[in-house]
């Protein structure tokens, strides 16, 4: 299946400035696993690690969330708007 | 017809956007103002010139808009909950590049009486700098950083 790949802020940075992509995933599959799998592909992520937050569809999501083909996942830093 | 018969929620009458446009905050403020208020608070957040110090030339801010509407749409529903007698709720924040000064959030809040809607800002301006997906980075004379949120504790 496939999923959507949204990167924002420092993490957008760290993943090598693509702001959106594509993500072929084998299911059953978690937001941490992804998650575990770009932190391997981009070691720079790394250090986002402990701070990481992740939505689904546009929806706050944890890690343990198990993904569905066509879902987005968007991967940011804490936010700092205001 | 349906649409008639559909009971009006006022929340549908609120306001929550992002934009890369300068925000305006008088048209904001007649948007909200009703005849119900006799208080009107609004909170505008402007770019400020230095960072602990350092002085910072202007700041770009990146959003992740559907999210960020939806989770202004979410304080607006707390908001009404906890302060049933709000009139009105504003809230529009802008991105991209910003000058010093100008205004990067505008949050308007009317109530018939002025204590909810100074409590009702203050806890939308603190929770939309703790959940709305914006960030925020500071160009420096020598460089750009971006600033670092903290976590949401309730997560």
């Amino acid at each position: 299946m496939t999923i959507n790949l949204l990167f924002f802020g420092a993490c957008r940075e760290a993943a090598n400035g693509a702001p959106e992509m594509k993500l072929a995933v084998t299911p059953p599959i978690d937001v941490q696993t992804v998650w575990q799998s770009l932190v391997a592909e981009h070691p720079a992520l790394g250090r986002f690690n402990q701070s990481i937050l992740f939505a689904v569809n546009e929806e706050y999501a944890r890690p343990g969330q198990i993904l569905a083909d066509g879902d987005t996942l968007a991967i940011f830093p804490p936010v700092s708007g205001g | 017809m349906e649409q008639s018969a559909r009971k009006e929620d006022p929340i549908d009458r609120d306001i929550f956007e992002v934009t890369r446009e300068t925000i305006d905050k008088q048209d904001l403020e007649a948007r909200i103002l009703t005849g119900a208020a006799g208080a009107i608070v609004t909170f505008d957040g402007v770019v400020r010139n230095q960072t602990k110090g350092r002085p910072v030339l202007s700041l770009s801010y990146e959003a992740y808009p559907g999210m960020a509407v939806k989770e202004m749409q979410r304080i607006g529903r707390e908001i009404r909950e906890k302060w049933p007698q709000i009139a009105g709720i504003g809230m529009i924040h802008r991105f991209g590049e910003m000058q010093i000064s100008e205004s990067s959030i505008v949050i308007v809040i009317t109530s018939p009486h002025r204590k909810a809607a100074f409590e009702a800002c203050q806890y939308a301006i603190d929770t939309l700098k703790k959940t709305v997906p914006i960030w925020k980075k500071e160009i420096f004379a020598d460089g750009e950083e971006w600033v670092e949120g903290s976590r949401p504790s309730s997560d």
